[in-house]
């Protein structure tokens, strides 16, 4: 009976071990064509907005305008300045709205 | 002497990669603690949480995987939702491809194990930078085990104490930690843009994944931006 929440967890790691090595190993050794590399160029990005996609929909003002204020940042610095810009300007956000 | 050098430049490439990550932690850390904290509360033992979050390192299917959790859990629900979730890294494999083409599968297949949203933006961006300044590989494998031990370490630590000391944590989402999470992913974007080409996909992606976010229950969100993003790409090139 115990068995069950381990086989659960193995399975899992083991599929999303599969979903990483999937994607190499249909692609290695291949000669991209061209359409395939304006694909590829850009659909990593596509996955990754999808990720934060979420946020987007609050009804918190704080919320926006933080987003807002991370988008601003990330347009001109590094990735140390704008996580710390994010989290405080976030809290102070929300505790003022 | 040759030896020597190829393994301080091994240490300084792992080193590189090392403190690259250093301000992502602080995105990840909090969501590691938040974690372990939901695992508790819904009875899943700190063990079999280390076991979930070191094993199969990837935070939104563990997320999902917890608010499902039973104490007699439903095995096939939890593993589809959680491969649902996961599908983007068919996305991200396939164009890391090209970049790990000069390593043998024995090293290239141990390294994909690591490969989480953080990992590959920051690896893709190296990559790229070094492809344009003229260095060969483009992708240092070092940089990204230096990225990818440190994260994970994070990630195992992190939940491991979420789920010890739990409640005592209290609503951590009010201090702003939670932010960190997209801003980073607006750095890594900037690091993977590609011209204003990519934009009409991305918001397309942004559109279509907000939109099923609110409307569809569960992960369904996942495939649809990446998914849509792709389509717009497609409908995009017959004019490029």
């Amino acid at each position: 009976m115990n068995l069950l929440p381990v086989a659960t967890i193995l399975l899992m790691a083991l599929s999303t071990y599969f979903t990483r090595i999937l994607g190499y190993l249909l692609l290695r050794n291949r000669q991209l064509s061209p359409r395939m590399q304006a694909i590829m160029d850009v659909a990593p990005g596509c996955v990754l907005i999808t990720i934060i996609s979420p946020y987007f929909i609050t009804d918190k003002p704080a919320d926006l305008l933080a987003l807002a204020i991370s988008l601003f940042a990330a347009s001109r610095w590094g990735l140390l300045p704008v996580v710390l810009i994010s989290v405080v300007s976030t809290a102070v956000l929300r505790f003022l709205l | 002497m040759a030896q020597l050098s190829y393994r301080s430049q091994y240490y300084h490439e792992f080193l590189r990669g090392a403190t690259t990550v250093i301000p992502v932690m602080i995105g990840v850390l909090p969501f590691g603690l938040l974690l372990g904290a939901q695992a508790a509360q819904k009875g899943l033992s700190v063990g079999l949480l280390s076991l979930m979050t070191g094993l199969n390192f990837a935070g939104g299917s563990e997320f999902a995987a917890v608010a499902l959790w039973t104490s007699t859990p439903h095995l096939i629900t939890i593993v589809l939702v959680s491969m649902l979730v996961n599908s983007r890294h068919l996305v991200m494999g396939a164009s890391l491809a090209p970049y790990l083409s000069h390593l043998p599968r024995r090293k290239a297949l141990p390294a994909l194990f690591f490969m989480c949203d953080e990992n590959w933006a920051l690896a893709m961006a190296d990559a790229t930078r070094r492809r344009a300044a003229g260095q060969d590989p483009a992708f240092s494998l070092s940089f990204y085990f230096g990225l990818a031990v440190t994260l994970w370490t994070v990630w195992l630590v992190s939940t491991t104490v979420g789920a010890l000391i739990g409640p005592a944590l209290g609503d951590i989402s009010r201090w702003g930690f939670d932010m960190a999470f997209p801003a980073v992913f607006f750095v890594l974007l900037k690091g993977i843009w590609k011209g204003i080409r990519c934009a009409i996909p991305w918001l397309v992606s942004l559109a279509c994944a907000s939109l099923a976010y609110h409307y569809l229950p569960g992960a369904a969100y996942v495939p649809i931006g990446a998914v849509t993003g792709i389509v717009a790409i497609l409908l995009m090139g017959a004019k490029v």
